[in-house]
C-alpha cells in the first residue's frame, strides 16, 4: 500500500542543514498498522508529512497505491483524497459545524451529494460516538471529541491509508483512551494505518510493526513483541528506558 | 482587603463634565470674538425645501366656485366660449382670484407647493454612493491583489507590490489630480467614473494588504488539513482559508471604509458635486459658513458612526462560532 524508496528531506535556514529524513526506505502492506517511534526531532513526523506530500521531500520515492506522488504526471490532490490524516492539533475548521467538517470535502472533493454527504456524516460520527455534537461548532468540544471529529473526517473521504501525526500529543490525559479506542477499533477493521505516536501501549497492542527513529533514520524494524522486550540499537534501548 | 478596589467615579466624571463645558464656552467666546453672527435658521432649507409651482387659468372665463379643503382650495373655472367648468387645485395661502372672479387665459390663480431635495441632502447621497462604489470595487481590487501579493509567482508578486507602494507612497489628492487630468483625459472618462476609478484603487491597496495579512494569520495546520483531505489549493482557499480571513479582517476592512467616506470629500476637487462641494457651493450664497462647515462635518459623523454600529453588530454575529 506505501511503499518509501531511500526518503530524503532536508530543512535549511540560518546557515543549518537538518537531515530530518535521511534515506529511509519501507513499506506498509495492507491492512498494517506501522507505528513509528523515537525522541523529540528524529523526523517521525517530517517523514509521516511526506508520505502525503504535506511536506515537499527533496530526493527518493513515495508510492501509494502503485502511484509515485512526487510523479511528473501525479495529480496529488487525487492521492490525498485516498490518504487520510489525523493533526496533532486536530487542525479542525472553527468556522463550518462539527457536521459541515465532515461533510465538506466529501462535498467538494469527492462531488457526493448533500444528502449523501450528510448520511455518511451522520454515520461516522456515530461511530466515533459524537453524533449528538454534530450542530455544533468545534470550540465547543473537548480536545479528545475534536479529535474524534477528526477521525471522522479523515475517514469520510475513504481513504486506503489513515495516517495519524502524534493524535493524543495534544490531549488531556483523560481524554487519550477515548481517542485510541476510535483507533483500535480502526485497526481490528483492517485499516491500513501509520501512527506517529507516543503511546506504548498503543503500539504494543495494535502494531504489527514498530519503526524506531532517530536523527532521520530508522533504526530499527520488528515486531512490537520483539521491539519492546529486546530492542537491538543501543539508542532504542536508551529511549525505551526513559519512557517505559 | 481585597486586592479589587473599587475607586470613586464621581470626580472623574466631574471633570469630564468641566472640560466639555470649558471647551463649549471657549467656542462660544471665540465667535463673540470675531463678532460671527450665527444664523442656523439657515440651514434647514438646504436639506429639503417647499418650491411653489405657479398655476394658470388654461382659457379665459369666470371662476363660479371656490372650496376650500384644508390647506389648499379648488377652484372652479368655466370657459367662457362655453363647454364643461374646468376645476384646478392650488394653495389656499397663494390664491390670487375671489370668487366670480373673470381672469383671461394664462392668468395667474394661484401656486402648488412640492417639497425639493436640498443641495446638501444631494451631496450626502452622492458622497454615500460613491463611497459604497468605489468601496465595492476596492474591495474587490483589494482581493486580487493581497492573493497576488502572497502568491508564489513572481510575476504577480512584483506587480502587487508595485501597486501597493505606489498607491500607498503618494497622496490621494495627487492621485485623484492625475486619475481625473491624465487619464480621465487619455480615456475620455466622465468626472464621475474618474473619481471612483481614483478611490477604487486608494482603497484596494490598502485592502490588499488587510487581507493578505488576514490570510496570513490563518494557522498553516487549516490549510494542511484541508489539503490533505485532497481539496485543491483554490477549494482550500474558498472553502476554509478566506471565510476565516474575512472574520478576522472584517474590522480593519471596515475602518477602511469608515476611510473612505471621510477621504471621498477630496473627489470635490475635481467638481463632483459631493457633500464637501455642495457645502462650499452653499456657503457662496448663503454666508453661513460656520453652520454649514459644522453641520457638513456632523452629517458625515452621522454617516461614519451609524456605520460602526452596524459593524459592531456584525462583528458580534460573525462571533457565534468562536
Amino acid at each position: 500500500m506505501i511503499e518509501v524508496k531511500k526518503l530524503i528531506k532536508i530543512f535549511e535556514g540560518r546557515g543549518q542543514v537538518v537531515r530530518a529524513v535521511d534515506d529511509v526506505s519501507t513499506q506498509v502492506a495492507k491492512g498494517e498498522v506501522v507505528v513509528i517511534i523515537g525522541p523529540s526531532g528524529s523526523g517521525k513526523s517530517t517523514f509521516l508529512r511526506c508520505l502525503n506530500g504535506l511536506e515537499e521531500f527533496d530526493d527518493g520515492q513515495v508510492i501509494i497505491d502503485g502511484i509515485d506522488i512526487a510523479g511528473s504526471k501525479t495529480n496529488l490532490n487525487a492521492v490525498r483524497r485516498e490518504v487520510g490524516m489525523v493533526f496533532q492539533h486536530f487542525n479542525l475548521f472553527p468556522h463550518k459545524t462539527v457536521l459541515e467538517n465532515v461533510t465538506l470535502a466529501q462535498r467538494v472533493v469527492r462531488k457526493r451529494k448533500p444528502a449523501e454527504a450528510l448520511d455518511k456524516a451522520m454515520a461516522l460520527l456515530t461511530k466515533v460516538g459524537i453524533a449528538e455534537k454534530a450542530n455544533e461548532y468545534p470550540s465547543r468540544l473537548s480536545g479528545g471529541q475534536q479529535q474524534r471529529v477528526a477521525i471522522a473526517r479523515a475517514l469520510a473521504m475513504d481513504p486506503k491509508v489513515m495516517l495519524f501525526d502524534e493524535p493524543t500529543s495534544a490531549l488531556d490525559p483523560e481524554m487519550v483512551g477515548e481517542v485510541l479506542d476510535v483507533m483500535k477499533q480502526l485497526a481490528r477493521e483492517g485499516m491500513t494505518m501509520a501512527v506517529v505516536t507516543h503511546e506504548m501501549g498503543f503500539a504494543r497492542e495494535v502494531a504489527n510493526r514498530v519503526l524506531f527513529m532517530d536523527a532521520g533514520k530508522v533504526l530499527e524494524d520488528a515486531p512490537p513483541a520483539q521491539f519492546f522486550t529486546a530492542p537491538k540499537e543501543l539508542r532504542a534501548q536508551a529511549f525505551l528506558k526513559q519512557v517505559l | 482587603m481585597a486586592l479589587k478596589r473599587q475607586s470613586a467615579q464621581w470626580p472623574w466624571q466631574g471633570l469630564l463634565v468641566v472640560i466639555l463645558l470649558g471647551l463649549a464656552i471657549g467656542l462660544w467666546i471665540a465667535t463673540k470674538q470675531v463678532n460671527y453672527e450665527w444664523r442656523w435658521e439657515r440651514v434647514p432649507q438646504y436639506f429639503a425645501y417647499q418650491d411653489e409651482e405657479p398655476q394658470t387659468a388654461p382659457f379665459a372665463g369666470a371662476v363660479i366656485k371656490i372650496s376650500p379643503a384644508g390647506d389648499s382650495s379648488q377652484v372652479t373655472i368655466q370657459p367662457e366660449k362655453g363647454g364643461p367648468p374646468v376645476a384646478i387645485t392650488v394653495e389656499t395661502a397663494t390664491l390670487k382670484v375671489a370668487d366670480g372672479a373673470q381672469v383671461s387665459e394664462d392668468d395667474e390663480i394661484g401656486a402648488t407647493r412640492h417639497w425639493r431635495v436640498g443641495p446638501l441632502t444631494q451631496g450626502l447621497w452622492v458622497t454615500i454612493w460613491i463611497s459604497f462604489i468605489s468601496g465595492f470595487f476596492g474591495m474587490i481590487i483589494g482581493l486580487i491583489t493581497g492573493l497576488c501579493r502572497i502568491s508564489k509567482n513572481l510575476t504577480l508578486r512584483g506587480l502587487a507590490v508595485l501597486y501597493i507602494e505606489l498607491i500607498r507612497g503618494t497622496p490621494l489628492l495627487v492621485q485623484i489630480f492625475i486619475f481625473y487630468f491624465f487619464i480621465g483625459t487619455v480615456l475620455h472618462l466622465d468626472r464621475i467614473v474618474a473619481g471612483i476609478g481614483a478611490l477604487s484603487l486608494f482603497v484596494g491597496a490598502y485592502t490588499a494588504e488587510i487581507i493578505r495579512a488576514g490570510i496570513q494569520s490563518i494557522p498553516k495546520g487549516q490549510s494542511e488539513a484541508a489539503r490533505s483531505l485532497g481539496m485543491s489549493a483554490a477549494e482550500t482557499m474558498i472553502h476554509i482559508v478566506l471565510p476565516q480571513a474575512f472574520k478576522r479582517v472584517l474590522p480593519p476592512l471596515a475602518g477602511q471604509f469608515i476611510s473612505l467616506i471621510k477621504d471621498s470629500s477630496l473627489v470635490s476637487v475635481i467638481a463632483i458635486t459631493d457633500l464637501t462641494k455642495s457645502g462650499r457651493e452653499i456657503i457662496t450664497s448663503s454666508f453661513a459658513t460656520f453652520e454649514i462647515w459644522f453641520t457638513v462635518a456632523l452629517l458625515y459623523l452621522l454617516v461614519t458612526s451609524v456605520l460602526s454600529q452596524l459593524l459592531f453588530w456584525l462583528e458580534r454575529r460573525f462571533a457565534r462560532s468562536d
